[in-house]
């Protein structure tokens, strides 16, 4: 009799600490990505007149009133506006953010609005890759199956990237992360072919020059530099922040 | 005597004029032939070689100019004073890059700190090497900007590759009596196109631009808040 409750009570410890031990570490991995899957569709939409005026707080009005503004809906990004420039404004969402990485843990975020404006060039050849990324999205693919996706995409369809690639991301209403400063910095993003990062003299003490982990080969054989605008795209002051 | 008072004020009117149109004369006299000619050589040298290598250096922070190439100027032309590890190049230009029309194209004070990323050192220093010995060699403004132009037009002068961009931080540097030591940029150049190719020059935008000519190059230029050393620029 004594050793079955002996047994009894072994039992229910260890049953106890496998239970509260899978709980930890459910807590854990919660904690560490909490955006684990896509969220319902409707968290990621927007009003669209909201939508177009975030979009094009991106730049200056002086380039993005006479450009073309997209909006995302149910079946990806359609035409909104129609543009005089060349120039393209659109709030990309969480899925442009890095596969991998300490940025991936936003990919999934449903609050994440990143407003662009395109120049000519990078609507030509970035914007694409924006597309792709958003129609398996709302085609339901998981993450895996994206990366997959633009790894093929990368092949086949990828447009050549076009010598002066840039946008600017200026926008106050930016929200890159739920850390800190939601709308992290106004800055312009530069697109060259995936390249050895010094040549830009990116990410060494007291460069302006940052190499975004968008892209970067993974797998879109893509880097972004972005250098600090100083100003947000309605004048005010946007404080540099310290090296 | 009352005549005599007015006739010798009159007189003394009648100088202040003369000398005050003598006075302005001279001084738009100055103005417009200051920098018409190329001043005596030694006056665009520096004296002190390891003053230029650091001078040169001062374009970018430290992490990216300690280990770039630097280049200097003698009597003959740009030479190389340091050997470099990352593709970067240092060097320190003189006026006659500014543009043909810069009323202070031949200022021998004009001191101007590059340091050129690697696409750039391969596409833009030529331009500067040829310029430099140009001007050097004692032609006109006229016979420069003919010469460089046909060096275009022969491919003998690249336009820039894909990527080019350099860092223009030093606090030392010195573009003239209007401007000063300007404010710490980076440049990027392209083949020649328009400047709404980066949005630039319209209200709230960060870049500017530069057509140069005759040479066919953009060249944009975005501002940034510190210097090469780490301190901030004036923001007035």
């Amino acid at each position: 009799m004594k050793r079955k409750i002996v047994r009894t009570i072994a039992l229910g410890i260890f049953a106890l600490a496998v239970v509260l031990g899978a709980a930890w570490q459910a807590h854990a991995q919660d904690a560490k990505t909490p955006y684990p899957s896509i969220a319902p569709l409707d968290q990621y939409l927007m009003d669209r007149d909201a939508e177009i005026a975030m979009a094009r707080s991106a730049a200056p009005e002086a380039i993005s009133r006479d450009a073309e503004v997209l909006v995302l809906g149910r079946h990806g990004y359609e035409t909104a506006v129609k543009g005089k420039n060349g120039f393209v404004c659109v709030v990309e969402r969480g899925w442009m953010s890095p596969f991998d990485g300490d940025f991936t843990a936003n990919f999934w975020n449903p609050k994440l609005r990143g407003p662009l404006c395109f120049n000519p060039q990078a609507a030509r050849s970035i914007l694409p890759m924006t597309y792709k990324r958003t129609e398996m999205v709302l085609a339901g693919q998981s993450k895996a199956q994206i990366f997959e996706g633009m790894k093929a995409y990368v092949k086949q369809g990828l447009p050549p990237l076009e010598p002066g690639a840039m946008s600017y991301m200026m926008s106050k209403e930016q929200y890159l992360s739920d850390n800190g400063q939601h709308n992290w910095m106004a800055h312009l993003m530069f697109y060259t072919p995936f390249i050895d990062s010094s040549a830009w003299g990116a990410d060494v003490p007291l460069t302006p020059v940052m190499l975004n982990p968008q892209f970067h080969g993974h797998p879109e054989p893509i880097d972004v530099f972005m250098v600090p605008a100083g100003w947000w795209s309605d004048g005010t002051v946007d404080p540099v922040k310290p090296d | 005597m009352k005549r005599r008072i007015i006739g010798t004020i009159a007189k003394s009117f009648a100088l202040v004029v003369v000398l005050s149109a003598t006075l302005q004369a001279h001084t738009q006299d100055d103005k417009a032939t200051l920098y018409e000619r190329m001043a005596p050589i030694d006056q665009y040298l520096m004296a002190d070689r390891n003053a230029e290598i650091a001078f040169a250096r001062t374009a970018a922070p430290e992490s990216i100019s300690r280990d770039a190439e630097v280049w200097v100027l003698g009597r003959h032309g740009y030479e190389i004073a340091a050997k470099g590890k990352n593709g970067f190049v240092c060097i320190v230009e003189r006026s006659w890059m500014a543009p043909f029309d810069d009323p202070e194209f031949l200022n021998p004070d004009q001191r101007l700190p590059l340091c050129l990323n690697p696409p750039a050192a391969r596409t833009h220093l030529p331009l500067t090497f040829k310029t430099t010995e140009l001007a050097m060699a004692g032609l006109s403004k006229t016979q420069m900007s003919d010469s460089i132009k046909a060096a275009f037009d022969k491919k003998e002068l690249p336009v820039p590759e894909a990527g080019s961009m350099c860092y223009m931080m030093s606090k030392q540097q010195y573009f003239g009596r209007k401007y000063g030591n300007a404010d710490s940029h980076l440049m990027f150049w392209f083949p020649k196109t328009d400047d709404m190719f980066w949005g630039a020059g319209l209200p709230g935008s960060p870049v500017y631009v530069h057509q140069y000519s005759p040479q066919p190059i953009t060249e944009f230029i975005i501002s940034v808040s510190k210097w090469s050393d780490g301190t901030p620029v004036p923001t007035d």
